[in-house]
């Protein structure tokens, strides 16, 4: 009895300070520059985590940070998992939906994992240094981050435990009939060798055209016509699987085929224009999700998506035929951005998606600008450069990388096999694993850097003050109050988008606590020119306040009380200052 | 006693007064009537009408889908038919419940082999504006809407300022203005032309208040968003009345999802303002040959042509205005996106006026429709200019007046049953001509050692293709499935026992055989949802 209660004593401890069982003493510790000291929550960033274990770990980071973060479920996913946000912010200071905010998400595409770590480390790393890092602190308190680790979770985890290619499911979970046949996924993949990963089939035949590379077994080497070969040869038999609906094909008809990535509302087309297109613009519930939060936060003024593989900062327009959307003023923020990021990621190349990787219909990037005037980037996680910090090409990387830094952990070895259709075959490759996601010990350094990026951007969204505030006796009682209103980041508060098509508000600069007889935008301030607005003068509608710029106005009041000017900006948010 | 049979005798009057009323409709069916129509056809007809909720709107009105089928409606070709896609439209809603009540009383026997998926109202929320108290045009659902993107919702609505139950034009005699009175009816103004050397002297703008005092009339009423400006083909982005994406709205959403679930639709014929049936599109080599395609491809222009030729000597209808889609249309969705014979058609428009010996006809698009509506005596076409005061032109002269809503779109009552009537026969001609795909030529021959070649035509049978030249691409039409079962002892040594053929032409085939060994028998099978599918049990020698 003794016993018993002692255990429920003990693991109800543990149940109350799991986090400061796990926690290191401090004076084991020694600070490292740019990394928390000692968090509240600890988590390891050298793996990957189901969409179960993102979640998990954003409650605990959410839990341990109350005052910092609230963490929703925008919506539910096909399989109906909660797609979880995390809205980061100092909530003790200001309306935090009224904040310029920085939306962020992973892994659109399933097999491009790394989005959910990246998301997660940036919650993580905001949440553990507020208070301690200045440019941290400031961040939170006048900005809000909405973080969504994976907008993908049924397939995130079909990726992760079911058998797949580096390159599968690429789309979510729902099913579609992609030969046409009236059947539904009903020849995917086959994990014949049970490692859980689809790599590759190959056959003994002399008429086949790879051999064994003599130097390293896991190789296969193309035979050339001219070749003397006394080697057995070899036939390459596509991707692990087999005949499912005995049509005479083989993993013709895998999950999906659809591209949530090309199921955005800006330029949408359908499956004959755009391959991977779905029904109608939103037609996957997570991409729904999302659009229906963005459209709600209309204070997101940057955003930033997780993709792999390639080292890339890309941004819009996604198809060549809509380059006019983008124009020169706008393009030269992305660039400032975009350039920065280049410095801050080695071996990652600033790029334009329709030029430099391929022209493409609905893409998120191009929804969020073209839609919502939200200067938006996404990046391509990982690439070959990170084996070994330089840029050489080649097959050899892999296999030498593979070998000397991971110790052969990313490929399984040929094995044979009898297939049903094939008779005795092999089965090899490497894992789904090795390629595209990042290995583990580079992940942390990788979740930094991409992170960083995004708080430069977050940095240059829109940042507006009352910055000077004159006033002049005029005759008859009444006085001129004239506001300068700033804004000392790079962003204006419309992008050149939003202007042309007024897709937010006008920005209102208002005063308060005194008559206004008359309110104008001040356009030159030395010759006086102004432009009057005849309806309600207390609050003046500015069409944009520009980054590094100033917005002059003025109004003519009587009497002699307090006022406050206020500005009142969709993308900028909320400042104001009183006057005399 | 007396006053039973009193009561009896009122409650028959009454009951005589009802129904004499019902067959005597007198004018178009609002919402509910429709709606009532709709229940009513169904639960006469059971065996062949299901009637089900399709969504409800944001405006609380169900969109109804009507299925009419004997047998198994899944697996035989079937049409949409969707209507109520303009507010304005007010006949589509009628003519949809009119030919759906004619093909279940007089054309049963084609539900055998022909499946209708019927949608007669999609815009409930904005055709009612027509039997409200105040007609006006207002084409959206009841979505709240900042129609003019200035942050403030409904701030500036229209006004009737005098009180005549509709809403029309106000003009203000102002020299800056510039439209001036139509020569030939002075009660049509029109923009004035410099070229001519016409100088403006009114400006013309809807009835009401610029209630914002931002120099705009009713720029941001009750709006919503419109069914047929919220589809993906040519979206107008960011335009009144488009919404925030292409397929935001409920009922938009619902049906689309609807319709791709339908594998066996393989037309549809919209009952709204575009018209590709009087006039069939035309093929524009460079628009179908872009990446985003904007022209009818060439063997559907002549498919569209075809069936627009049978379309008007079926209904007996010419004269029609060219209607092409205005981008984010239904009908232009149906085609362009889906793949699926696209037919549309506002079934009436307002006649030519010709003249005769006494009358001259008038040129001028309005002044000619005002000749037409008074030679079949329709009165209230016009609402004459009347003067009013108008807070926002305090010194200068204001008149209300101009055409009356509605009546330049939809006949004259008495007129519908007919037109329901003539677009019936079309559509049963077109039922008639649909893709069937059957076995034709089933032969089997003997060769030696106990294989049996069999040889087969898959036969479409209709006039139509299979697939639209644009069905091809798409993958909401599904190929053409020839299967052959066999049984253990049977092993085939040549042909596969899954084909799938992209596509067969009207009245074409696709020769097929297999060698198989074995004895007793196979079953074999060809089509698919939209094109029917036929089954043989073939015995091998």
């Amino acid at each position: 009895m003794k016993i018993y209660r002692y255990t429920i004593q003990s693991l109800l401890l543990l149940f109350i300070f799991p986090l400061a069982i796990n926690a290191q003493q401090g004076k084991e510790i020694f600070k490292a520059t740019g990394s928390p000291e000692n968090p509240k929550v600890q988590v390891v960033f050298n793996r990957y985590y189901t969409s179960e274990g993102l979640a998990a770990i954003s409650k605990k980071i959410a839990d341990a940070h109350p005052n910092l973060v609230r963490r929703q479920s925008i919506g539910k996913s096909t399989e109906g998992r909660d797609i979880w946000m995390m809205a980061v912010t100092n909530y003790k200071k200001g309306d935090a939906d009224r904040k310029p905010g920085f939306y962020v998400d992973g892994n659109i595409h399933s097999n491009e994992i790394q989005g959910g770590e990246i998301c997660t480390y940036t919650a993580w790393y905001l949440t553990e240094n507020y208070g301690k890092n200045d440019y941290i602190t400031q961040m939170l308190d006048e900005r809000i981050f909405y973080i969504v680790p994976t907008i993908n979770p049924d397939a995130r985890n079909d990726y992760m435990l079911e058998g797949n290619t580096a390159h599968s499911p690429r789309a979510g979970m729902i099913a579609l009939d992609d030969d046409r046949d009236g059947l539904f996924d009903e020849d995917g993949y086959d994990d014949l060798d049970g490692d859980g990963s689809i790599t590759r089939m190959r056959r003994k035949s002399p008429h086949g055209n790879m051999i064994i590379d003599p130097k390293d077994p896991r190789r296969m080497i193309q035979v050339g016509s001219d070749d003397v070969v006394t080697a057995e040869r070899y036939e390459f038999l596509g991707g692990e699987g087999i005949d499912n609906d005995n049509d005479g094909r083989i993993n013709e008809d895998t999950h999906g085929y659809y591209d949530p990535n090309r199921d955005w509302g800006w330029k949408w087309q359908p499956d004959y224009i755009q391959r991977g297109a779905y029904k109608y613009p939103f037609s996957a519930p997570e991409t729904r999700a999302v659009a229906d939060f963005v459209l709600k936060h209309p204070n997101i003024a940057g955003a930033q998506s997780y993709h792999n593989s390639g080292g890339m900062i890309l941004r819009g327009p996604g198809a060549k035929e809509d380059l006019s959307t983008y124009n020169r003023q706008d393009i030269r923020i992305y660039d400032a951005i975009g350039k920065k990021g280049e410095e801050m990621l080695p071996g990652y190349r600033y790029l334009t998606v329709y030029k430099d990787l391929y022209s493409v219909f609905g893409g998120e990037l191009d929804w969020f600008y073209g839609s919502r005037g939200i200067y938006t980037f996404t990046n391509e996680i990982f690439s070959r450069f990170a084996y070994y910090k330089n840029s050489k090409r080649g097959q050899d990387v892999q296999y030498n990388f593979d070998k000397d830094l991971q110790f052969y952990d990313g490929f399984t070895p040929w094995k044979k096999f009898k297939h049903p259709t094939y008779g005795e075959i092999e089965i090899g490759g490497f894992k789904k694993n090795f390629g595209r996601a990042t290995p583990g010990f580079m992940l942390e350094e990788e979740a930094h850097r991409n992170m960083a990026f995004t708080f430069y951007h977050a940095f240059h969204m829109p940042h507006l003050s009352v910055a000077e505030i004159k006033v002049k006796k005029l005759k008859g009682g009444l006085k001129e109050v004239t506001a300068i209103i700033k804004n000392d980041r790079l962003m204006p508060t419309h992008a050149s988008q939003d202007l042309k098509y007024k897709i937010t508000r006008p920005d209102f600069i208002s005063i308060s606590g005194v008559k206004v007889i008359a309110g104008m935008i001040v356009t030159n301030e030395d010759f006086n020119f102004t432009t009057e607005q005849k309806v309600n003068p207390s609050k003046i509608k500015v069409a944009n306040i520009r980054g590094n710029n100033v917005v002059k106005v003025r109004w003519i009041v009587k009497g002699n009380s307090k006022f406050t000017v206020t500005v009142d900006s969709e993308k900028g948010g909320i400042v104001s200052k009183q006057g005399q | 006693m007396f006053k039973k049979k009193q009561l009896s005798l009122i409650l028959g009057i009454f009951i005589c007064f009802t129904s004499l009323q019902l067959s005597a409709q007198s004018d178009y069916s609002n919402y509910s009537k429709l709606s009532q129509r709709l229940k009513n056809l169904q639960s006469s007809n059971s065996p062949v009408c299901k009637l089900e909720a399709l969504t409800k709107t944001v405006g609380g009105h169900t969109i109804w889908s009507l299925t009419l089928s004997k047998g198994d409606a899944k697996n035989k070709p079937a049409i949409a038919i969707v209507s109520g896609v303009d507010g304005k439209h007010i006949l589509g809603p009628e003519m949809a419940v009119s030919i759906a009540e004619n093909i279940v009383k007089n054309h049963a026997d084609i539900l055998k082999t022909t499946t209708f998926y019927i949608f007669p109202n999609m815009s409930p929320n904005a055709t009612e504006n027509y039997f409200s108290s105040l007609k006006h045009y207002e084409n959206g659902n009841a979505r709240k809407t900042d129609d003019d993107r200035d942050g403030t919702t409904n701030e500036d609505p229209f006004e009737d300022l005098n009180k005549d139950g509709v809403i029309t034009l106000m003009r203000i005699e102002d020299a800056t203005g510039n439209y001036i009175k139509l020569e030939e009816d002075n009660r049509i103004v029109v923009p004035a032309d410099k070229n001519k050397g016409q100088l403006g002297k009114y400006k013309v703008v809807s009835e009401g208040i610029d209630n914002d005092k931002d120099g705009k009339f009713n720029e941001d009423g009750k709006g919503g968003i419109q069914f047929n400006k919220n589809f993906s083909f040519n979206y107008p982005y960011f335009k009144a009345g488009a919404g925030e994406h292409a397929v935001s709205e409920k009922e938009n959403r619902a049906l689309l999802d609807f319709l791709y679930q339908q594998w066996n639709i393989f037309a549809i014929i919209t009952l709204g303002p575009e018209n590709n049936l009087s006039k069939p599109l035309k093929y524009n080599a460079g628009g179908a040959r872009k990446r985003v395609v904007t022209s009818i491809l060439k063997n559907d222009a002549s498919l569209n042509k075809f069936l627009s030729g049978k379309y008007n000597k079926i209904t007996k209808t010419k004269g029609a205005p060219a209607a092409n889609g205005k981008g984010g249309s239904f009908s232009e969705w149906s085609y362009f996106h889906f793949g699926k014979l696209a037919l549309s058609t506002p079934g009436w428009w307002a006649p030519k006026f010709k003249g005769d010996s006494l009358v001259k006809a008038k040129k001028n698009k309005y002044a000619n429709f005002l000749q037409w509506a008074d030679k079949e005596g329709i009165e209230n076409a016009f609402v004459p200019w009347t003067e009013v005061n108008h807070p926002d032109f305090p010194n200068q002269k204001v008149e209300i007046g101009g055409i009356s809503p509605y009546i330049m779109y939809n006949p004259p009552f008495k007129m519908v049953d007919d037109i329901s009537k003539k677009h019936t026969d079309f559509i049963v001609e077109l039922t008639k001509i649909q893709p069937n795909v059957v076995l034709e030529n089933i032969k089997t021959e003997s060769v030696d050692n106990g294989f049996t070649r069999v040889t087969v035509d898959i036969h479409n049978k209709g006039l139509l293709p299979t697939h639209t030249e644009m069905g091809k691409r798409s993958r909401w039409l599904r190929k053409i499935k020839v299967a052959i079962s066999l049984n253990k002892n049977q092993e085939i040594i040549s042909g596969r026992k899954i084909t799938l053929i992209n596509s067969i032409d009207g009245d074409s085939s696709v020769k097929m055989t297999w060698l198989i060994k074995g004895k007793g028998s196979v079953s074999l099978e060809a089509g698919t949802s939209h094109t029917g599918i036929d089954k043989a049990t073939i015995q091998l020698k």
